[in-house]
């Protein structure tokens, strides 16, 4: 079976339209299937694989973000995670089902400005994002400096089974936290950041780049 | 009354009636936005940005099911011959209207329920046909943020000059002329987003005259298709 | 994406940042006395009488020069105009909303024309047609397109370049007759300002939007062609001290000399 990739840009036709739902990014008129992004077709067969290369992270269940909390009241924390949406993290996550406004402080936990780690559970068109930190992992961060990527690049940044960022990470003494929707947080010394800092711009830059592995590999080696 | 067109047919800067003035596009100048592009469409030289869909402020403007759309379209005051004041007149709010209707034809505003889009075009020189120019950048800052839109959309201007239907107006074709017809116009849909016209145009004329704009469209769509897979898919390095 | 986000700092970015800043570190690699790149486009508007586009690092801005006639202000009869603003277009942030000049712009548009009018930068009274009735008046309108910090040295230098490379038509009357010569403004010399922020006891020069927002406080400095002092401003919420001051003054007056030779060479290139 043969695959074969095109490089279209919005409006492009690219095929007929496959039976059953559309592919995401699509759309059809009639029977044809035309595009709504830039990106890769990916056409084998009847069936039609698109990759954005741009656009909004759009929340999905299961996904792990990193969030900046934005505001509080005595019930939920509000967090910007880099969307549409504002997400929120109702107190009973945190404060368990005993959770009284009266006995518990929201600020103990979570301060205005703080960043955490969490999944997303809960998300449709009609209501903002809900999340938890009850799982491990999951929860404030406590060091280390936040980073954004385009989101549509963040499957660039793992590579194939997390091999880009285990690159970075060991070539650069660095840990990374990287959040789906597009926010990541560098841990390590000084120089370790400053440096991881620097491919991940050069990922924003040159995402589409066949090369890009070797480019990175020659940008951490040369060191700050 | 000045001659815009001489007994060779040749227009004040020496193009033929059915000729563009040069177009050249980049696409991402500016950081900060979700997605932006600079065009040089004759002596328009224009910026345009998105930023989101993102939260709406104040809320009681959100629509439950689908996004909104604001767009400014604004003018430096070092953009004309005499330098015009900052705040926007009655004809850039106008403007900022019809390219704002004109988008919101390709865009897939439901995809982005509760949130707003917004679109700013600032004109740092004017020629003829800056609306034109302005919906060309639009529509490839709007592309390179990854909103989902089905088509692109071009725009170009026709109009009459010397009792002949000519395309793409300058400034002086535009003020001296006797009509001004701006199209912009979705190459793969095959259909007009935006139509003004000014002047006296007979029905033939008429014809004539949105027939050539739509030729004018397709030669920037594809300036603008160059541009767009210049950034995202050229691969070799400077 | 968020508009409430312009307020805040995210708390672990402030701790990361002095975390750096102890070890004599910056985000980008740079030392704390040096400057990101600057780069130069001079007179990409074509209509009008000078314009430059400057950017520094991300930070973008351009600024146009035209040249009108009107008349005087009352109290200064014999000199021709200068009137400088600053907008910050709505396409530069996410932050930034449509609307009337708010403080921060009006802030730019003021330090950018204070550096100018008390470095004495134009000799404003060769700018008279007609005393106390009609004078040239030279407006300097600044775009600020792309907001990433230190945007009073990028708007100085865009100012300045439009200005020092502006031609404007003069009215000249010879034997009767009304000739128009395009003249350059009457420039004195080139003024520079240089702008640093403390974080802390550090004090790093050309701060990225991301310093700027942990600043304790900032100060811009304006210097003539003789290393005078002309025009100054400090910003933030936090106090400086007199020592401190003293450090910033050290450490810009030999960076102004340097953008000030950068500047010259532009012009030089372009107008040999």
């Amino acid at each position: 079976m043969t695959i074969t990739r095109y490089k279209v840009l919005p409006g492009d036709y690219i095929g007929e339209a496959p039976p059953g739902p559309l592919p995401t990014n699509t759309y059809k008129i009639g029977n044809k299937l035309y595009t709504l992004k830039i990106g890769l077709a990916e056409v084998e067969d009847k069936e039609v694989k698109f990759i954005p290369l741009a656009g909004p992270y759009i929340p999905r269940i299961n996904d792990f973000v990193v969030g900046t909390v934005v505001d509080l009241n005595a019930f939920t924390w509000d967090v910007d995670i880099n969307s549409l949406y504002m997400a929120h993290l109702p107190s009973q996550d945190v404060f368990g089902r005993n959770f009284s406004p009266t006995s518990h402080s929201l600020s103990e936990q979570f301060k205005v400005g703080d960043m955490l780690t969490a999944k997303i559970i809960a998300y449709d068109r009609t209501r903002d994002p809900l999340l938890t930190v009850r799982e491990p992992g999951l929860g404030k961060v406590l060091r280390g400096e936040p980073v954004v990527l385009s989101p549509s690049k963040i499957p660039r940044l793992i590579g194939k089974k997390g091999s880009m960022a285990k690159i970075i990470e060991s070539k650069s003494k660095t840990k990374l936290i990287i959040g789906q929707n597009g926010v990541i947080i560098v841990q390590g010394p000084p120089d370790g950041i400053v440096l991881a800092i620097k491919a991940i711009h050069l990922i924003e830059e040159k995402a589409h780049v066949p090369s890009l592995t070797s480019m990175i590999n020659e940008l951490l080696s040369k060191g700050v | 009354m000045i001659k815009l067109i001489d007994e060779n047919g040749l227009r004040l800067d020496g193009r033929r009636f059915d000729e563009l003035r040069p177009v050249k596009i980049e696409v991402g100048v500016i950081k900060n936005a979700n997605g932006s592009a600079y065009i040089e469409h004759g002596k328009n030289k224009i910026v345009a940005a998105v930023y989101g869909p993102r939260e709406v402020h104040p809320k009681h403007l959100l629509i439950p099911d689908r996004a909104i759309v604001r767009c400014r379209y604004h003018m430096s005051p070092f953009s004309t011959e005499e330098r015009k004041p900052p705040q926007p007149t009655r004809r850039e709010i106008e403007i900022s209207l019809v390219l704002r209707r004109a988008m919101e034809c390709v865009l897939f505003l439901e995809e982005y329920p509760r949130s707003i889009i917004d679109v700013y075009v600032e004109v740092l020189q004017s020629d003829g046909g800056s609306r034109c120019a302005s919906i060309t950048a639009i529509s490839a800052a709007l592309a390179d943020s990854g909103i989902s839109m089905k088509d692109l959309i071009v725009g170009c201007a026709s109009g009459k000059a010397d009792g002949q239907i000519i395309l793409d107006l300058s400034d002086i074709e535009d003020k001296e002329g006797e009509g001004d017809m701006p199209v912009a116009y979705m190459p793969n849909l095959d259909k007009i987003t935006l139509l003004q016209f000014d002047g006296i145009f007979s029905e033939e004329e008429f014809k004539k005259a949105l027939d050539l704009a739509i030729m004018g469209n397709k030669k920037i769509y594809e300036v603008l298709r160059k541009a767009l897979m210049e950034k995202y898919f050229k691969t070799e390095e400077k | 994406m968020s508009f409430k986000r312009s307020s805040i700092i995210e708390n672990l970015r402030k701790t990361q940042m002095l975390d750096l800043l102890s070890k004599q570190k910056r985000l980008d690699g740079r030392a704390l006395n040096e400057y990101r790149p600057i780069t130069i486009r001079l007179n990409p508007i074509q209509k009008a009488n000078g314009s430059a586009e400057v950017s520094i690092g991300d930070t973008k801005v351009i600024a146009g020069v035209k040249v009108e006639t009107g008349e005087p202000f009352p109290d200064t009869p014999q000199q021709g105009l200068l009137i400088v603003n600053a907008e910050f277009l709505p396409l530069s942030s996410a932050m930034i909303e449509p609307g009337p000049p708010d403080e921060d712009s009006i802030e730019v548009s003021r330090v950018v024309d204070r550096g100018i009018r008390e470095s004495q930068m134009l000799n404003l009274k060769e700018l008279v047609i007609e005393p106390g009735k009609l004078v040239y008046c030279v407006f300097v309108d600044i775009d600020i397109l792309n907001i990433d910090g230190n945007l009073f040295d990028a708007a100085f230098i865009a100012a300045v370049l439009s200005i020092a490379t502006a031609k404007y038509d003069k009215k000249i009357v010879n034997e009767g007759k009304e000739e128009i010569t395009k003249t350059p403004l009457p420039l004195r010399l080139i003024p520079v300002s240089v702008t640093s922020i403390t974080i802390g006891d550090n004090i790093l020069l050309d701060p990225t939007e991301e310093e700027d927002s942990v600043h304790d406080s900032r100060m811009t400095i304006t210097f003539d062609e003789e290393g005078h002092l002309c025009a100054g401003q400090k910003g933030g919420s936090v106090g400086l001290s007199v020592e401190q001051l003293f450090k910033i003054v050290d450490l810009s007056k030999p960076k102004a000399e340097e953008i000030r030779a950068l500047i010259k060479k532009v012009i030089s290139n372009a107008y040999p």
